[in-house]
């Protein structure tokens, strides 16, 4: 029958041209989805915590730090918390690091979430490393920066912009190929 | 009788002297009014409708580390901050769409559990009708052509007929021979 022959014909068309509009738009189509954070290349929000421990060049312990007051260095916060054990896996390459960027105006921040003060302090004896390591009292930072799960690292350069955020276990050359991205767009401004 | 005059003189002091009588009264009739929901009630009824409002912005919202679960269904740590944060939201008199924003602002648009109609969205939305507009063209059109007799079954019994009407003239011309 020719009107059956005509709305197959149809119909296949028009499934052949939504796949191909949903192929092209996933080729060439917004590139911002590529992004691993809707917040790279925007302001990193502005936080106040409490910290545990001190590497000694930002405040003591029990005393607040803001990003705020860090304006001019490049920052890596790093989310982490004692039950998490891709954290433990992750903290030496973060010490060696830090040791590496510590002169270079890199301040490397360490944030406990979802976790208790006792069992925070236990792993910052084990693994915490020389760095400064604190919690958000308002427990608003997690949800500030978009954390998706921990371990997740931000980036942020010298002028407060985030420069990219990583989701997972670090390693040297990661932070590495992070840091030396932030350090880039910090000279570049 | 009172002269028009004389309320006119006295006027001003008896309605300075009438409202101060009444000022405490009035506003005591104000704050212990005989109302239905009492101080409690009233702070609970708030505290009921932020929740209420908290609930319907959450079921919007999708758990980041979750399967499936929206932010309201989640008990993961992160679905219990972002709660908090949609409850201070809304006391600091923000609006739905505001605190929806500030979520997607951070975690995309895929935390969104139903897609914005927008874009290349708009498929999304459009392809189930369509699917099933087609569907229903095709499975219609099936079965009105299933039930027509095609021109290979009309010509079949065409022949039939042919054989059978030939075969009773031969049986007639039989009899009458």
């Amino acid at each position: 029958m020719n009107v059956f022959k005509t709305v197959s014909k149809l119909a296949a068309l028009t499934i052949i041209l939504l796949f191909l509009s949903i192929l092209g738009y996933a080729i060439f189509g917004d590139r911002v989805i590529i992004k691993t954070s809707p917040l790279t290349g925007k302001e990193a929000p502005d936080f106040t915590l409490t910290l545990y421990s001190s590497g000694g060049s930002l405040a003591e312990s029990g005393e607040n730090v803001s990003l705020s007051e860090l304006k001019g260095k490049t920052v890596i916060l790093n989310f982490w918390a004692s039950w998490c054990k891709p954290c433990r896996q992750e903290a030496p390459a973060l010490e060696r690091s830090w040791k590496k960027y510590k002169d270079k105006d890199v301040v490397f921040i360490g944030v406990n979430v979802w976790d208790d003060d006792s069992s925070a302090l236990s792993y910052l004896d084990k693994y915490g490393g020389s760095y400064e390591h604190g919690f958000d009292p308002e427990k608003e930072i997690q949800v500030n920066y978009g954390l998706g799960g921990i371990p997740e690292t931000y980036f942020i350069d010298s002028s407060g912009l985030i420069t990219g955020k990583f989701t997972g276990q670090l390693t040297e050359e990661i932070i590495d190929y992070y840091l030396l991205r932030a350090i880039s767009s910090k000279n570049s401004s | 009788m009172i002269s028009p005059s004389l309320i006119y003189g006295f006027g001003k002091p008896v309605i300075l002297v009438l409202f101060f009588i009444f000022l405490p009264h009035s506003s005591l009739s104000i704050t212990q009014s005989p109302s239905p929901l009492g101080g409690r009630d009233i702070v609970r009824s708030q505290q009921n409708g932020i929740d209420d409002q908290v609930k319907q912005i959450s079921h919007q919202l999708m758990c980041p580390v979750c399967q499936g679960q929206s932010v309201a269904e989640s008990n993961s740590n992160l679905a219990n901050d972002m709660r908090d944060i949609i409850k201070k939201q809304l006391r600091e008199g923000k609006s739905e769409q505001e605190i929806i924003s500030y979520f997607t602002d951070r975690y995309g648009e895929s935390i969104l559990g139903a897609p914005p109609v927008k874009g290349i969205n708009w498929a999304l939305w459009l392809l189930p009708i369509v699917a099933i507009a087609l569907g229903g063209i095709g499975i219609g059109l099936f079965l009105r052509k299933s039930q027509q007799p095609t021109k290979k079954d009309v010509s079949l019994r065409s022949v039939e007929n042919k054989d059978y009407l030939r075969k009773i003239d031969e049986e007639l011309e039989k009899r009458e021979d």
